[in-house]
């Protein structure tokens, strides 16, 4: 029984000294970016990397997703007799909630997992003491660019992300069952509104962020966790940690965005 | 007045309850090569990641060219680390760059000097240590010896004042173990760097060390020349010179029951 | 750092002094490759060189490459011990040409 409080206790602390440690990263991080010296070319290096990791994934998961929801959608509706709202229903669920989410789950399985095993491996490795003792600021030049490039590329996938499925919706729905083509095009131009593309940009943009954030910090600082000295099995346990843990987080933005800003 | 590169005062560090540095206290003078030695657990590597500014000590200060390490802020001891080099026990190279590019970095990050004077000053470092022929290779294609040899070429290429060298022979063979140390005393000689090797090797120590530091258990046994060390008194050094097997007092039921007992 | 030019009858001779680190190091390369734009054989005085660098050395190299390519004379006076002692760690003792009179430069022209 108290061994169980004991390690409740310990969890806890150990928990909250990391969400302390990531937040601080974050400050740290935003004060630093705006002082010289200025470094554009790894942000552009690292956008590419998270791209082309997941652009792939991305293209195949959208249209799978835009077909599951022109599929789902055509058959709830058409009971209904309603099979005209198609376009608009794919649109905004794509628009509003799949997009930004599904976007930031994938981008989180193919780019953050490889960026904290990288960072984790680096710190193990000696590579980011090497780099304090070269008096050149790990936090500025791993992990920054990083952060940039996140908020910079998440979105741009999701936009990706959102053509594709729609166009997967269309697909299913014009192209397999008939639907007007019309009626789903011209539904989806009248009901999406600039709030729905606000919502999906806004939260993308803080998807992207937090994803990289996590996955960062976590391979960052993995020698102050418990997985610090357990070398490259340690690498690989804080590597699921940081997946999973940002995974759930994108779950849980998703709904406190969603809420605060409807 | 003082010709101290190092001074390090009451240096303690605990983990915990565990008291890792116990009142540590020794001035490393400058231009000298400072060997520090002692068994597993002796605290050689805590001390040294104190003294490179990597870990804050629980009390204690460290002075560094006039400058107190424990307490001085950020800007202070990067300012500082540009007149640093270390050279760490697995190389600690980037693996995204070459070799070449590894050791350029501290120039391209804190000098404007013109692209051939940093070709050229990468080569000749990248000679000193006879890597020259490697300079484009990828450090996951290197050996170890090639490893720590790229690592020191990196950490001198801005000619520091003071080098580190962490475990400098560890996995070499005796050629190029010897090769390494004839390098470090003309580092020493021709371009002045205080130089502070922590080590294992004895042969090694005795060869190029001007003074030799003992730990053992967190505390500071000895500090001497190696004529001083060699005819030390002291068990627990003389243990260490002659390699001598921890003593094993044993109880024979209780090694018994140690075998065989149930361990679940 | 002191660095100054002379211009001699068929030669230029470049006056080194003090030390030679990071910072100085680009005026000195500078200074040895607008003389050798000028087309004449450079000679460089290195007695009064307190400490040199790999820089400054990296300098020095450079000049030499330059001069070899555009068939130019080149060479180093009177090294300091200091200067000297850095050269035999990089073996440039032998790669330079090292003069102890600046007649000996002269006569090879």
């Amino acid at each position: 029984m108290i061994k169980t409080i004991n390690n409740l206790g310990t969890t806890t602390i150990e928990a909250i000294e990391q969400i302390g440690r990531t937040f601080n990263l974050l400050l740290i991080i935003a004060w630093k970016i705006v002082q010289a010296p200025y470094r554009v070319f790894p942000i552009i290096k690292q956008v590419y990397f998270i791209g082309a990791r997941s652009m792939t994934v991305i293209l195949i998961s959208g249209a799978t997703i835009g077909m599951v929801l022109g599929l789902q959608f055509y058959n709830t509706l058409e009971r209904f007799g309603s099979v005209g709202v198609l376009g608009s229903a794919v649109a905004l669920s794509i628009i509003r909630e799949l997009g930004p989410v599904m976007t930031a789950l994938m981008v989180v399985g193919r780019a953050g997992s490889a960026i904290c095993a990288e960072l984790g491996i680096m710190r193990i490795s000696e590579q980011i003491d090497a780099l304090e003792c070269m008096a050149i600021a790990p936090d500025k030049y791993l992990v920054a660019p990083k952060l940039v490039a996140g908020i910079l590329s998440v979105p741009l996938l999701n936009f990706v992300f959102n053509v594709v499925a729609i166009g997967g919706g269309y697909f299913v729905g014009v192209i397999l069952f008939g639907v007007a083509e019309g009626s789903y095009v011209n539904g989806m131009i009248d009901s999406v509104l600039w709030s729905d593309v606000r919502l999906g940009l806004v939260k993308s943009l803080i998807f992207g962020l937090l994803i990289m954030l996590i996955c960062c910090a976590k391979g960052f600082y993995m020698h102050l966790g418990k997985y610090g000295s357990q070398g490259a099995e340690g690498v690989s346990r804080v590597t699921t940690d940081a997946v999973v843990i940002s995974s759930v987080s994108v779950l849980f933005c998703d709904f406190l965005i969603g809420a605060l800003m409807s | 007045m003082t010709t101290s590169a190092i001074e390090i005062r009451d240096l303690v560090v605990d983990y915990g309850t565990r008291r890792i540095l116990d009142d540590i206290s020794f001035d490393i003078h400058q231009g000298e090569i400072i060997v520090i030695m002692g068994g597993s657990g002796a605290g050689k590597s805590t001390l040294l990641r104190c003294v490179l500014g990597l870990k804050k000590p629980t009390s204690g200060h460290i002075h560094m060219l006039g400058t107190d390490i424990c307490h001085a802020a950020r800007e202070e001891l990067y300012e500082l680390r540009k007149k640093m080099g270390v050279a760490f026990q697995q190389g600690a190279l980037f693996t995204s760059m070459s070799v070449a590019e590894n050791i350029q970095l501290p120039l391209r990050e804190h000098t404007d000097l013109d692209e051939n004077t940093i070709q050229i000053m990468t080569r000749i470092k990248l000679d000193m240590v006879n890597m020259l022929p490697y300079e484009n290779l990828m450090p996951s294609e290197l050996s170890g010896g090639m490893s720590k040899r790229a690592a020191l070429a990196r950490a001198i290429i801005m000619d520091p004042k003071i080098l580190f060298f962490d475990e400098p022979s560890a996995g070499l063979d005796p050629i190029t173990s010897a090769e390494l140390d004839e390098l470090i005393i003309m580092l020493k000689e021709t371009l002045k760097m205080t130089i502070i090797v922590v080590t294992h090797e004895l042969e090694s120590a005795f060869a190029i060390a001007d003074r030799i530091a003992i730990l053992g258990e967190g505390k500071l046994i000895q500090i001497g020349t190696p004529e001083e060390i060699k005819n030390s008194q002291d068990d627990r050094v003389m243990d260490l010179l002659n390699r001598t097997p921890r003593e094993n007092n044993m109880d024979k039921d209780e090694h018994l029951s140690r075998l065989t007992q149930d361990n679940r | 750092m002191k660095c100054t030019l002379h211009s001699e009858n068929d030669y230029d001779l470049l006056e080194l002094g003090g030390e030679i680190d990071l910072h100085y190091s680009p005026d000195l390369r500078e200074a040895i490759l607008a003389s050798l734009k000028e087309g004449k054989p450079l000679l460089i005085d290195m007695a009064d060189v307190s400490y040199i660098d790999s820089s400054g050395i990296a300098s020095l190299v450079e000049g030499f490459q330059t001069a070899k390519s555009a068939k130019l004379a080149y060479g180093l006076l009177k090294i300091s011990d200091p200067a000297l002692q850095v050269l035999k760690l990089t073996r440039l003792d032998r790669v330079f040409s090292i003069f102890d009179e600046a007649e000996k430069f002269q006569a090879q022209l």
